[in-house]
C-alpha cells in the first residue's frame, strides 16, 4: 500500500510541475497552451545538450552538476516561453479563442518535429543518471535520489506559491486573471506580466524535463505529448487557474493511475483513472479548488 | 488532442493517395509491354522517422547491396534491377500512403515491411494491385492469419518465437513466469502465445500477464504490479525503448531474476537506456543477426565497405527478401504478380541465411530460426542457437 502511495505521489509531482505552467497561463490569460508539453521535452533536450558539452562529470559531482543544469536550463526554456508567447499567442491575443488553439497546436507540432530536425528521431540516453540503491521506508521502496527530486520538485512549487501570493509582482499577476482591462487602467503593464507568467511556468516544465532525463534516462522528441495531456487533466481535475488546486491535482492524478494499475491492471490503468475524473468532473466541474466562475458581464 | 488531429490529416492524405494510386493503376494498366524492357522495380517500406527509425538504414542498405550484386551479374531475365524504398514510420496511416506511392511508382514485388501494425494495413494495398510480398521482418500472426496468396513472411512468426521463449525459460529452470507486453498486436501476440505454452500442465507457470502504455517514462506501477507476484523469470515482447526503461526499472525495484526481451527490442539502445548495471544478463529470443551468422563474413566486409558501417538486425532478411524476389521473377519468368506467386510457393531448397528455403502452406518458414541472445558489455551476443 505506502509503495503504491509514493509511485503515485513520485510521478504526480511531475505532472503537478508540467502542470502549473497551463494553469497559469490559463488563470491568465484563459488560453489552453497545448505547447507547454514540448516545453518540458525542450527542457529534457537543453539538459541533454548542455551535459554533453560539458563532458564527463564523476558520479560524486552528479547531484550538484544536475542542479547546475537545472537552473541553467530553467532559463533557457522560460526564454523559449517568452519568445513562444511573443511570436505565436500575442499577435493572436484579441482573436476568437479559437483560433489561439489552434495556434497552440501548430506551436506544439512546430516544436517537436523543429526538435526531431535538429535531435533526430532516435531517441537520445542522458549521460548522467540518477541511480541508486532503493532503502525501505515504511514498507515502500524509496531511492535518494527520488527524494532529491521530489525535494527539488516541492521546493520550486512552494517558491511558485510565494511568488505569487506574497509579492508584488504575483499581486499584477491576479488582477490580470481577474480583469485585464482595468488591470491596465490601473498602470499594470500586461504585456510584461504576460511575459514573465510564461517565464515562470515554462522554466518549472523545463526543470521536469530534465529531472525526468536524469531520472529515467531516455528522452525522445514526441515526450512531450503524453505528459502535456496529462498535466492539463492534473490542472482541470485541481481547478484550472488554481495554483494549490493544480499541485494537488498533479498528485491526485499520479495516485489515481498507481491504484488503477494495481486494482485493474495495467491495461484498465487509464481507463479507471480518466473515468474517475469524469465522474468527478460532473460532481465538481470546477475542479478541487476551482472557484465557481461567475460570467462577467 | 494533437495526435487526433494529425490522424483526420493523415486519413485525408492516405484518401487522396488512393485516389491517385486508382487513376495511376487505369492510365498504365496498358502500358506493362512497354515496360518490359526497362528495370523490375521493387518496393520497400520501411521505418525512416519515427520510433524506429533507428531500423531502416540497415534495411535499406542491405537491400541495396542485393539489388547491386544482382545487377553486376547481368540483373533478371536480362533486366536490371531498382530499389524504390518508402517511409512508413512504424505508423498505419503514414503506411498506406507509402504503399500507394509504391504502387503508383509502378513496382512489381514488395520486400518492405518491419513493423508488424504499419504492414498490416497495406497487405490489401499491394493485394488489389496484384503485387506479391516478401515481407523481411514483420512477424505478428495477424499477417499469417488472413491466408493471403501475395503474402510470404521470410522472419520467423510469433508462433515460434513463443516456442523458443518457451525452451529458453524451460532450460533455464524458472518456475514462476511474468509476461509483460505493450497491447501492440505484434507485443501481444507473442506474450498470449507464450502464455498459453506456459499454462500446459508441467513445467513452468504464468505469475502475471501485465499490459503497459507505451511511450511512458515511468513503469513503477507496473513494476509493482509483477513485483507483487514473485516471478523467477520476466519476459519483455514489446519495443526496445520501454524494455530499456523496465529492465532499469524492474533492477532499482530489487528484482533479481531472470529478464528476457523478445525480438523487437534488440538494439543497442536499449542497453544504453537500461544502464550498463542493469542491463547486463538480459536475454533475447531473435532471428539470426548478422553478428550471430555463422560464415558471413564475407557479406559483412562487402557491407561495411559500401556503406561505412556495419550491417545490423534486419539486415540479412533484407537482404535476402531481395534475393528471393529476383529467384521467384526468374524462375517465373514474367514480372506478372500471379506467377511470382506461384514460384515463390514452389521454390524449394534456395540458400538464404536462415538456411534453405521452403515455404509452408501458410506462406512462412518451416522453422523459424529463433535463438537466445544475452546482453553482454553492451551488445547482443549469441547464448544459446536452440538446436
Amino acid at each position: 500500500m505506502s509503495q503504491l502511495i509514493w509511485n503515485g505521489l513520485f510521478v504526480g509531482s511531475f505532472y503537478a510541475l508540467v502542470a502549473l505552467g497551463y494553469s497559469m497561463v490559463y488563470g491568465i490569460m484563459k488560453l489552453l497552451n497545448f505547447a507547454h508539453g514540448d516545453i518540458y521535452m525542450l527542457g529534457a533536450f537543453t539538459g541533454f545538450a548542455i551535459l554533453g558539452a560539458v563532458g564527463g562529470v564523476s558520479p560524486g559531482m552528479a547531484l550538484p552538476a544536475l542542479l547546475g543544469v537545472l537552473v541553467v536550463t530553467m532559463g533557457v526554456t522560460g526564454l523559449s516561453g517568452v519568445v513562444l508567447e511573443r511570436v505565436a499567442y500575442r499577435p493572436l491575443r484579441n482573436a476568437p479563442r479559437l483560433s489561439l488553439l489552434i495556434t497552440a497546436v501548430g506551436a506544439s507540432f512546430a516544436l517537436e518535429y523543429g526538435m526531431r530536425a535538429a535531435a533526430g528521431a532516435d531517441p537520445q540516453v542522458y549521460p548522467l543518471r540518477l541511480g541508486g540503491t532503493s532503502v525501505e521506508v515504511l514498507g515502500a521502496r524509496v531511492t535518494l535520489q527520488q527524494i532529491a527530486l521530489i525535494i527539488v520538485a516541492v521546493a520550486l512549487m512552494a517558491g511558485l506559491n510565494l511568488l505569487v501570493t506574497r509579492t508584488r509582482e504575483g499581486r499584477a499577476m491576479r488582477a490580470i486573471a481577474l480583469d485585464p482591462r482595468t488591470s491596465a487602467l490601473m498602470g499594470i503593464n500586461v504585456n510584461a506580466v504576460i511575459s514573465r507568467t510564461f517565464f515562470l511556468g515554462s522554466a518549472l516544465a523545463g526543470a521536469a524535463g530534465v529531472m525526468a532525463g536524469a531520472y529515467y534516462g531516455k528522452i525522445d522528441f514526441l515526450m512531450g505529448f503524453l505528459i502535456g495531456l496529462k498535466a492539463f487533466t492534473s490542472a482541470v481535475i485541481g481547478g484550472i487557474g488554481n495554483i494549490p488546486g493544480t499541485m494537488l491535482g498533479g498528485l491526485l492524478l499520479g495516485l489515481l493511475e498507481s491504484f488503477g494499475t494495481y486494482w485493474l491492471g495495467g491495461e484498465w490503468r487509464d481507463v479507471f483513472a480518466f473515468g474517475v475524473l469524469i465522474l468527478f468532473l460532473s460532481v465538481r466541474p470546477t475542479g478541487l479548488l476551482g472557484e465557481r466562475v461567475t460570467e462577467r458581464v | 488532442m494533437g495526435k487526433s488531429r494529425v490522424a483526420v490529416i493523415w486519413s485525408l492524405a492516405a484518401a487522396v493517395g488512393m485516389l491517385t494510386a486508382g487513376c495511376g493503376q487505369g492510365l498504365l494498366g496498358g502500358s506493362d509491354t512497354a515496360e518490359d524492357k526497362g528495370p523490375i522495380t521493387l518496393g520497400m517500406l520501411i521505418p525512416q522517422s519515427g520510433s524506429e527509425a533507428a531500423i531502416g538504414p540497415y534495411m535499406k542498405n542491405a537491400a541495396q547491396l542485393a539489388v547491386d550484386e544482382i545487377n553486376g551479374k547481368g540483373g533478371v531475365l536480362g533486366r536490371k534491377l531498382e530499389l524504390k524504398v518508402a517511409d512508413d514510420a512504424c505508423d498505419a496511416q503514414t503506411a498506406v500512403s507509402g504503399a500507394n506511392k509504391l504502387v503508383t511508382e509502378g513496382v512489381k514485388i514488395s520486400v518492405g515491411g518491419y513493423c508488424s501494425g504499419a504492414t498490416l494495413p497495406t497487405l490489401p494495398v499491394f493485394g488489389k494491385a496484384n503485387i506479391p510480398m516478401i515481407i523481411p521482418a514483420a512477424n505478428s500472426q495477424e499477417l499469417v492469419d488472413q491466408h493471403l496468396k501475395h503474402v510470404f513472411l521470410i522472419n520467423g512468426t510469433g508462433t515460434q518465437q513463443a516456442a523458443a521463449a518457451m525452451a529458453w525459460i524451460t532450460k533455464q529452470g524458472a518456475r514462476s513466469v511474468a509476461l509483460v507486453h505493450d497491447n501492440t498486436s505484434y507485443s501481444k501476440d507473442i506474450a498470449v502465445r507464450t502464455q498459453a505454452l506456459l499454462d500446459q500442465p508441467g513445467g513452468p507457470d504464468t505469475a502475471i500477464v501485465e499490459a503497459v502504455t507505451p511511450k511512458e517514462s515511468d513503469y513503477s506501477a507496473n513494476i509493482n504490479n509483477i513485483l507483487a507476484k514473485k516471478p523467477d523469470f520476466v519476459y519483455w515482447t514489446g519495443y526496445f525503448q520501454e524494455g530499456g526503461l523496465i529492465t532499469r526499472q524492474l533492477r532499482q525495484a530489487g528484482y533479481k531474476g531472470g529478464i528476457m526481451v523478445g525480438d523487437g527490442s534488440v538494439s543497442e539502445k536499449l542497453a544504453q537506456i537500461a544502464g550498463a548495471e542493469a542491463g547486463e544478463g538480459v536475454y533475447a529470443t531473435m532471428t539470426q543477426t548478422p553478428d550471430t551468422l555463422q560464415g558471413a563474413q564475407t557479406w559483412i566486409a562487402d557491407y561495411t565497405k559500401k556503406f561505412g558501417s556495419a550491417p545490423g538486425p534486419y539486415s540479412n532478411q533484407a537482404y535476402d527478401a531481395v534475393r528471393l524476389a529476383a529467384e521467384a521473377v526468374k524462375q517465373a519468368g514474367s514480372t506478372d504478380g500471379a506467377k511470382v506467386t506461384t514460384a515463390l510457393e514452389g521454390i524449394s531448397g534456395f540458400q538464404m541465411f536462415s538456411g534453405p528455403l521452403k515455404f509452408t502452406p501458410d506462406h512462412t518458414l518451416s522453422t523459424g530460426g529463433f535463438q537466445i541472445l544475452v546482453l553482454k558489455s553492451g551488445k547482443f551476443a549469441l547464448q544459446d542457437a536452440l538446436k
